[in-house]
């Protein structure tokens, strides 16, 4: 991605119609805890990476739509699925803690079984053998599930996919898949995406 | 009449100065309210516009925002550059921090989110809206849009308010001249109505004084005719000679008729007229004076007409010529104490020059003592006499003065002392033809009283014997009645005649008048005829258009009259 160094040197007009043509990177941005956090990120990816991957977890909500049919109740929660070796641990918690969605708590679940994604709405597929993953994929298809793969966990497929270019998190998105599990991805959401050809 | 001019007034009151004044504030006043309302209108839509901006930013850095890319955020931020209003923008993360900021002069956004606003003041406009996506609110952003500086619209309105304000000051300036050259109007108007009835009672005196003078010619001459009249009736009864009866009535029937006619003169004369212009042939008015300057002059004093052939026509009041004419020969008279001619010069005078117009003169000379130069620059002065208390007023010149200016011309007198004086009037040649005068028709002969009744009224005895034997004589039955409640008494009692003719002024609470009224009233069709010698009855009875004989009348205008009004009355009962 050549494209980052140039657009930093674009004016405003012309970059907001290029990021809409070619989407682009999304920054760690220095927002979460520490103020220097992009330094940080950059030298030491372990934790404050996946501190921003659990946020950004609850954070693609308000831009999916998900069909009324996905939840039981008005109460029902909105559950964060996290499949396969948990490389968050405390954070994703600590991220969704306070936060709601559309009005609904944020339930973080962590499955054992690729049986139990019933009640997912975002699923992170963490490290795990790519055949699981495939197939976990691979059933999930036609379900409203937001399915979430990351580079880091050598994990693909996903609706979502992060990626990390030059110590920062980004993603991807597959528009198609989305579709297929009867899913809507925001227009602002999908200019702000990766080319799928990063993956 | 008074409807015709009240509502004219009434909207011609309200532009007075004052108004003026008013609709010239009220413009000022209307233009600054329209300024501060479209001024008023114009931040509303800044205000407007901007919360447009500040959401559709939201909008579009709700994801970058979201996702901490504070580069995606920055250049949203930035895209607003384009708009040159825009002196920063912000967007704040959800946290309230600063994301991204752009600062194009006065102060930085603020460092954190501020609460949802949307306020115009101090040259700035402010806009802060929160950046939600769906219901999760994802941080801020944050617009401050200067209004225009207030010497930018100073200038904006300058022009404008200058036109304004010229508009105003024109509308005062021409309502307060308006306003005064209307005051100024109707003191003229006033003004000119005083000067009219000044200079109406002015010619009313004038004639008076020449009247004055007219009197003692008249009442010596009518000694004179008098005397014809009795010395001739004495004559008659002294003897029975057809033919010397005859010659001494002719001359009693002159000696009458010339008395008829000087009192018809003096009476038209004193009769108070409008000033009335006329187109006139000077050489036939004066002709017709010939008769009135013979008796008001004396006998020594012989007049002459001189006119020239082929004069030209002028206009003027043919009265006030007569009077001019009779002051300037009575001062001829004076000057000559004993005796000589007056001569009256009428002739042409062509222009001579661009500006001058044509003109007739009338020149009256005497053979007199003439006056000194001194004196004869004052003669046209009202009440400048040479003549001794009691014998001149002053006003004769002055009336000759007068009347010259008001027909548009001019006077001049030339004098010599021991020479005489020469008094002219130069009059402008009027460019309009004389009125064809309708020639008298000749007094229809008596036409027979077909034995048709007559209801005469008549006071004085001998006047209703005399008039009773014309009336028998033009075959008439006469009836006579001594004033006019016995006539109308014999109008109820049965009394059916084919014409009233009664006299106008007779002793009774009814006058001749009043009689015309009540008959016109209670026999339509029974015709009347009035007589009088006074001009203010006649002048009455005219204008009422009741049909009038002058006295004295001879025979013949007595038939003709009364057979005129039993036909027309008859003529319109046919109709």
């Amino acid at each position: 991605m050549a494209l980052l160094g140039q657009k930093r040197q674009r004016t405003g007009a012309t970059a907001l119609r290029r990021r809409f043509r070619a989407g682009i990177a999304v920054v760690v941005a220095a927002s979460l805890a520490a103020p220097a956090f992009g330094q940080a990120a950059a030298a030491q990816p372990g934790a404050l990476e996946y501190a921003v991957k659990a946020n950004y977890l609850y954070k693609f909500a308000p831009f999916v739509e998900w069909p009324a049919r996905v939840f039981a109740s008005a109460a029902s929660p909105f559950n964060i699925c996290v499949l396969g070796s948990d490389p968050f641990g405390r954070a994703l918690d600590e991220a969704v803690r306070g936060q709601r969605i559309e009005g609904r708590a944020i339930s973080v679940r962590r499955l054992r079984s690729a049986a139990d994604t019933g009640d997912c709405h975002v699923l992170y597929l963490g490290r795990q053998s790519p055949q699981a993953a495939d197939q976990t994929l691979k059933a999930l298809r036609g379900t409203p599930v937001l399915t979430v793969t990351d580079a880091g966990q050598g994990v693909q497929g996903g609706i979502v996919h992060f990626v990390l270019v030059e110590g920062r998190v980004r993603f991807s998105l597959d528009p198609n898949q989305a579709q297929a599990n009867g899913i809507v991805l925001s227009s602002k959401l999908r200019a702000l995406a990766a080319p799928t050809l990063a993956r | 009449m008074s409807d015709a001019t009240l509502p004219r007034t009434a909207w011609r009151t309200p532009l007075t100065r004052s108004v003026a004044i008013g609709v010239a504030a009220a413009l000022l006043l209307a233009s600054l309210g329209l300024a501060v309302f479209s001024e008023r209108a114009a931040r509303q839509e800044i205000l407007r516009e901007t919360q447009v901006q500040a959401e559709i930013l939201a909008a579009t850095v709700a994801a970058p925002l979201a996702f901490d890319d504070t580069t995606a955020t920055q250049e949203y931020v930035n895209a607003l550059a384009a708009n040159p209003s825009i002196e920063a923008a912000a967007a704040y993360s959800g946290d309230g921090a600063l994301a991204a900021a752009l600062k194009r002069g006065g102060e930085p956004p603020p460092a954190q989110a501020p609460a949802r606003m949307a306020r115009v003041g101090g040259g700035h406009v402010l806009v802060a809206v929160p950046v939600v996506q769906g219901t999760t609110r994802l941080g801020a952003v944050y617009l401050r849009v200067s209004t225009e500086a207030p010497l930018q619209r100073v200038m904006r309105y300058f022009g404008i308010g200058v036109v304004v304000v010229m508009a105003s000051l024109l509308v005062a300036t021409l309502g307060v001249s308006e306003a005064r050259t209307r005051e100024a109007h109707k003191r003229l108007q006033a003004e000119i109505r005083e000067r009219e009835k000044a200079e109406e009672a002015l010619r009313q005196s004038q004639k008076m004084e020449a009247m004055g003078q007219l009197t003692g010619g008249v009442a010596h001459d009518f000694n004179n005719l008098l005397m014809v009249a009795s010395s001739g009736l004495e004559l008659m009864e002294r003897t029975s000679d057809p033919q010397r009866r005859a010659r001494l009535a002719q001359g009693m029937r002159e000696a009458i008729d010339r008395g008829a006619s000087l009192t018809q003169q003096l009476l038209a004369f004193s009769r108070k007229t409008p000033l009335k212009i006329e187109v006139v042939d000077l050489k036939a008015q004066v002709d017709r004076m010939r008769d009135v300057l013979d008796r008001s002059l004396r006998e020594d004093i012989q007049v002459e007409v001189v006119a020239a052939p082929d004069l030209w026509a002028v206009e003027l009041d043919p009265a006030q010529f007569e009077v001019a004419l009779l002051n300037i020969a009575i001062n001829a008279r004076d000057a000559m104490p004993r005796g000589g001619t007056i001569r009256i010069a009428i002739e042409n005078l062509w222009a001579e020059g661009d500006e001058a117009k044509d003109l007739v003169r009338v020149a009256i000379s005497d053979e007199g003592e003439g006056m000194e130069p001194e004196l004869l620059s004052r003669v046209f002065e009202p009440f400048f006499t040479t003549k001794k208390v009691g014998q001149g007023t002053g006003l004769g010149l002055s009336q000759v003065y007068g009347f010259a200016r008001a027909s548009g011309g001019e006077t001049r007198i030339d004098s010599e002392v021991g020479r005489g004086t020469t008094v002219s009037l130069l009059l402008p040649r009027s460019a309009k033809p004389l009125p064809r005068r309708e020639v008298a028709a000749p007094a229809r002969t008596g036409q027979p009283g077909e034995a048709r009744r007559v209801l005469l009224v008549e006071d004085d005895d001998r006047v209703a014997e005399l008039v009773q034997e014309m009336l028998i004589e033009l075959g008439y039955h006469v009836e006579r009645v001594a004033n006019a409640s016995s006539a109308l008494s014999a109008l109820q009692n049965g009394a059916d005649p084919d014409i009233v003719f009664s006299d106008m002024v007779m002793p009774g609470e009814m006058s001749g008048l009043d009689l015309a009224r009540r008959v016109a009233e209670g026999w339509p069709g029974l015709p009347i005829v009035l007589t009088t010698g006074y001009s203010a009855s006649a002048a009455a009875a005219t204008s009422e258009g009741l049909r009038l004989l002058f006295k004295p009348y001879a025979m013949d205008a007595l038939a003709a009259e009364l057979g005129a009004a039993i036909h027309g009355q008859a003529q319109t009962a046919a109709e």
